[in-house]
């Protein structure tokens, strides 16, 4: 048993430090060795519990945030992106057909034509623009809204991202490479918070798992006091290890959503979330 | 000013560029206010947060990412060993995957104040 676990530990380590040199890594083996690695860390926790963030390592967290979970603050997030949704509902129903609850469970894909990651919000600006409507900004409101009136109207279906072209591969590759490498003058890496160091803390924020990292969102966070898409967190932890952060929606993020979602398949969709 | 500088140059370069002239640990019995500087510099937000990491004593809520600081001497009996792990020199990079920002190296505190840290954290 010790052993077993400690073969996990190394391979995850040994996974995360020799990506670079791994020319043709396999998705599916490489999702599994993730899965088994947070396994082995913590047998007690099931892996689809990894939805519920950082709140799986205390019992008191957990308690607290459910009882935030009853009453949401997100609720009205939600209208509102129902509202913005259906006032522009015949564009939207071009781009994404007419049942909400089958859109966000489509995304993140690859798409094989134009070479490249298509996300959640990159698809509602796309239609928008394609209509001659205005685009939204990136990070916060109307996209965060809308992405979350998806997510809700999605919520307990399984994240089930495809890679089935060497393209594909290669987005998943750039995504995981971007996730390994340290970087700002912090000399950090996502994978060092986010894997080696998840359910530590760092002062008094528990560090969550990476596995199951973008099931819930687009996120409520107490901090901001709004609703912020996944490439805001993005960006948000790049500043704190003072690295200099990418556009949200640039190409290096949204290969790392395609990573993060494509590691977190089978799970379930719960967002939008609620977040300190 | 000369250290100012260098921190930019780090900060610039920050991939690759490697500042090769770590200081050296004062030899001498820092002064009272010395230590209470270092003290200072290693429990602020915006300058050590060593706290953030590692618990350390009259420090509060501190993360457990890093080893408590504490019987300092007994572990580093060459404070020269301790100053150049807080700065960052190659030699002290010996844990794989390691947390620990190199702070003299990638220009995230000046000597003097890694200086004045290390003189504090000698005293734990
Ligand atoms: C210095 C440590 C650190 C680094 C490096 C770091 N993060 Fe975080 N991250 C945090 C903390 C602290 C939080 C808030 C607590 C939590 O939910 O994990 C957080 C939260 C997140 C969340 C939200 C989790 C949730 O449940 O809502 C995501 C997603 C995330 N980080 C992704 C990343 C990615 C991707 C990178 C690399 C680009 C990264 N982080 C780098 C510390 C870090
Ligand atoms: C982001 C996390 C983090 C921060 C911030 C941090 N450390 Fe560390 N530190 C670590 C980790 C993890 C280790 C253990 C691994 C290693 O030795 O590299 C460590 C190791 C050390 C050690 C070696 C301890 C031993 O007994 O071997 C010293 C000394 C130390 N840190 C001092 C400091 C000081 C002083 C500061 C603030 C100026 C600081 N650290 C800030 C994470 C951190």
């Amino acid at each position: 048993m010790k052993k077993t676990l400690l073969i996990a530990l190394s391979l995850g380590a040994s996974v995360i430090a020799t990506s670079t040199m791994a020319t043709t890594i396999d998705p599916e083996k490489d999702r599994q060795q993730f899965v088994d690695y947070f396994k082995a860390k913590n047998p007690s926790i099931a892996p689809d519990e990894y939805i519920n963030g950082a709140y799986i390592y205390s019992a008191d967290k957990m308690a607290q945030w459910e009882a935030a979970e009853e009453f949401p603050p997100y609720l009205d997030a939600i209208d509102e992106g129902e509202a913005l949704y259906n006032k522009d509902l015949a564009v939207y129903e071009q781009c994404f057909g007419s049942d909400v609850s089958k859109i966000r469970v489509k995304y993140p894909y690859f798409d094989e034509t134009a070479k490249q990651v298509v996300t959640l919000e990159g698809a509602i600006n796309k239609c928008r623009t394609d209509a001659g409507l205005k685009p939204y900004d990136w990070k916060k409101g109307p996209i965060a809204q809308i992405s979350a009136y998806l997510a809700y109207n999605a919520r307990g279906q399984k994240i089930n991202v495809k890679i089935e072209s060497d393209a594909a591969r290669a987005a998943y590759q750039a995504g995981r490479d971007f996730f390994i490498k340290p970087r700002g003058q912090f000399n950090l890496s996502c994978a060092k918070c986010h894997v080696d160091n998840s359910g530590r803390n760092a002062r008094s924020n528990t560090l969550s798992a990476a596995l199951g990292h973008t099931t819930h969102f687009p996120v409520f966070r107490a901090k901001w006091q709004n609703l912020g898409t996944l490439h805001r967190r993005y960006v948000g932890c790049q500043k704190n290890i003072r690295a200099k952060p990418f556009e949200a929606q640039s190409e290096p993020y949204r290969n790392l959503e395609f990573f993060q979602a494509y590691t977190s398949n089978g799970l379930e969709i719960n967002g939008p979330g609620y977040r300190e | 000013m000369i250290s100012k500088t260098k921190q930019l140059l780090a900060a610039l370069a920050i991939s690759g560029f490697i500042i090769s002239t770590p200081i050296t640990a004062t030899a001498a019995e820092p002064s009272a206010s010395t230590l209470e500087e270092g003290k200072k510099l290693t429990f602020s937000r915006s300058k050590g947060n060593c706290l953030a990491c590692h618990a350390i004593k009259g420090g509060s809520m501190p993360g457990n990412i890093g080893p408590a600081l504490i019987a300092m001497k007994l572990r580093f009996p060459d404070k020269q060993k301790l100053l150049d792990k807080i700065w960052g020199t190659p030699e002290s990079q010996t844990v794989p995957n390691s947390m620990m920002p190199p702070f003299g190296k990638h220009g995230i505190l000046t000597d003097d104040e890694i200086s004045k840290i290390t003189d504090f954290i000698y005293t734990l």
